[in-house]
């Protein structure tokens, strides 16, 4: 509409169009028809009379000016703009001042003129850099879709705490429990050890195994075990701590078990767990990536929620452990977990009819599975029998092994 | 002056980033590397314009780039996504280092008489060479590309997302996820702004004279289009 309206005022200018045409192009800058060309070349005194008059149309133009200047105009601002310079000395004068200076800032580079030169070096400069930044922060060799998802996570938390080189006192924020950054990584180093050594790896902490209770329950050595590691790693410097965190989990991923879903299909018993290695790997991923975004959250800094393959496999697991734990004659309820890793599941018996559906999203899943949501404040959707959902929400979030 | 940031919440439900951007981010973050070749696919060229423009020297600008994708693929939680686009984001920190680098190469003076315009009319193999002794006075290009850095951020993010990127307010607007008034606003601001810098500079012209010409401010036309 304004663009009629324009050129319709446009049409008796014809003549001062091809007259400020001179004006134009100060530098290599002319090319295809861009706004600005005749623009501000208010030439030969346009007869200062009809569209001076316009007061509105001067507030818009002004308004619009700068953008166009720039060639960020829209096509149909152009004419509306240019009709109006013609007969305004003031916004002509403007426009001219404007354009000098896009014409210094955004006017040809340097060696722009070349690229199609170049561009026979565009591969190669891209292969460059591919090659720069694996060497500076590298990728795994191949890995079977089980131990993805702990790649990603550790990708993620080293990540991120490479951004704690600058300030080495941010190590010390407190995260979870009574652990710092540092504590917090100590703990993980413990984790992580119980499945580096199940499946050959060396320690990586000089902390001593306790001799405590050997035979006590599982629980108890870990409690005591991951005790141990927290304080032994708060002797040495965090670097350190880093290292041996970065050496066992990058161990772990490569170890013939992480590429290989043959051999990594046997089960074992972690943790009161007995899974096979390949969900012990999906375990670590999602211990990894909980603990990340604690790290993420004392420091301030947004954790994305793991990628969507690895977050499927993840809700996969924890559903099966989530089953295992309600047995099988709970009363059976859908759960139906929703966003790209979602699914539908039946847990509990299945031998009768559906007793209540219950829907939760992805991400929040995980966190109740991982304790960091109480059933209280998840968000959910829930029909049929409220006592039956609300056992499957608190058997989930007691689940909490982290 | 009236340019000051005036930032505003969106009044839409619009995000204030492309959607792209936060898919981008979580891959890059959990290490996948062809995240990056994609960023790179898609924002490499205006990145290397950028450069390109402040340090006038092709193999400066293409270290810059590689600094910068490098940076985002090593530092992946500094481009969280909400804090601008990560074109703007990009784009601006080629142009904060090219800067850096010119300051870095200053001091090894060399001729007093900077020729501004001696960039852009150094024939090929010329521009390679004619870094350094281009750098003791500052020529008005570069003075433009400093305040340009000064200015508040919501400025700069729509100036350059118009000037080296060749988006138009339209598509500013939605990348930024303001009004297109607001960004109107913006660019008129930061335009104006910058206009001034260089009338209080003096504005020694570069030899080559004072204002040219009125007329066509062509931004966008290099690698800014392409650069998708």
């Amino acid at each position: 509409m304004t663009a009629d309206e324009g050129s319709g005022e446009h049409g008796p200018k014809g003549p001062d169009e091809s007259g400020s045409a001179h004006g134009e192009d100060g530098g290599g800058a002319g090319a295809q028809g861009t706004p600005a060309e005749s623009g501000a070349g208010s030439g030969p005194g346009r007869t200062a009379g009809h569209e001076a008059a316009d007061e509105a149309g001067h507030e818009e133009v002004s308004r619009l000016l700068a953008a166009w200047a720039l060639g960020a105009a829209m096509p149909g601002d152009d004419a509306r703009v240019r009709a109006h310079l013609a007969g305004c000395r003031p916004c002509a004068a403007e426009a001219e001042r404007l354009a000098a200076t896009v014409r210094l800032l955004a006017g040809p580079a340097g060696g722009t003129a070349k690229s199609p030169a170049r561009k026979g070096n565009a591969g190669l400069a891209r292969g460059r850099l591919m090659a720069s930044a694996r060497a500076a922060r590298p990728g795994h060799g191949p890995l079977a879709a089980h131990a993805a998802p702990y790649s990603g996570a550790v990708a993620g938390l080293e990540a991120l705490l490479r951004e704690l080189d600058d300030s080495p006192a941010r190590w010390g924020t407190p995260v979870v429990h009574d652990w710092d950054v540092q504590g917090t990584l100590a703990h993980l180093i413990a984790a992580d050890e119980v499945l580096a050594e199940r499946l050959g790896l060396a320690p990586v902490t000089g902390a001593r195994p306790s001799s405590a209770g050997a035979g006590a329950p599982w629980e108890l050595r870990w409690v005591a075990r991951t005790d141990e590691v927290v304080a032994y790693e708060h002797t040495r410097p965090t670097a350190e701590t880093f290292e041996a965190w970065r050496t066992q989990a990058h161990g772990l991923l490569a170890l013939p078990e992480s590429a290989d879903e043959q051999l990594a299909a046997a089960a074992t018993t972690l943790m009161g767990l007995r899974l096979p290695v390949a969900d012990h790997y999906v375990i670590r991923a999602f211990e990894t990536w909980v603990h990340t975004r604690d790290i993420g959250r004392a420091l301030g800094v947004t954790v994305p929620p793991p990628l969507p393959t690895h977050l499927q496999r993840m809700v996969g697991l924890a559903v099966r452990i989530l089953d295992l734990a309600l047995g099988p004659m709970a009363r059976p309820v859908l759960l139906s977990v929703e966003g790209e890793a979602g699914g539908d599941w039946v847990l509990g018996s299945d031998a009768e009819p559906i007793a209540a559906e219950l829907v939760l999203e992805a991400v929040d899943f995980c966190l109740l599975v991982g304790g960091r949501l109480e059933p209280g404040e998840i968000p959910r959707g829930h029909a049929g029998d409220a006592v039956a959902s609300q056992r499957v929400l608190e058997t989930a979030a007691s689940l909490a092994w982290l | 002056m009236a340019s000051h940031t005036h930032e505003v919440v969106p009044v839409d439900g619009t995000t204030r980033y492309p959607p792209r951007d936060e898919q981008l981010h979580r891959r890059l973050v959990y290490g996948d590397e062809s995240a990056l070749g994609e960023a790179y696919d898609a924002f490499g060229g205006l990145v290397r314009s950028v450069a390109l423009r402040v340090s006038g020297n092709v193999p400066a600008a293409e270290e810059i780039t590689r600094e910068v994708f490098t940076y985002l693929w090593v530092c992946p939680y500094a481009f969280v996504p909400g804090r601008g686009s990560l074109r703007t984001r990009l784009s601006m920190l080629a142009h904060r280092r090219a800067l850096t680098r010119v300051r870095a190469a200053e001091p090894e003076a060399g001729a007093a008489d900077a020729r501004p315009d001696a960039a852009d009319a150094g024939s090929g193999a010329a521009e390679v060479n004619h870094a350094a002794p281009e750098r003791a006075v500052p020529t008005p290009e570069l003075r433009l590309h400093r305040a340009l850095a000064a200015l508040p951020l919501p400025q700069q993010e729509a100036t350059h997302l118009a000037c080296f990127a060749g988006r138009n307010y339209r598509q500013i607007a939605v990348e930024l996820g303001i009004p297109e008034d607001m960004a109107r606003f913006r660019l008129r601001s930061a335009l104006r702004g910058l206009t001034d810098r260089l009338a209080e500079a003096g504005h020694p012209g570069g030899p080559a004279g004072p204002p040219e010409p009125p007329g066509p401010a062509r931004p966008g036309q290099s690698g800014g289009r392409s650069a998708g």
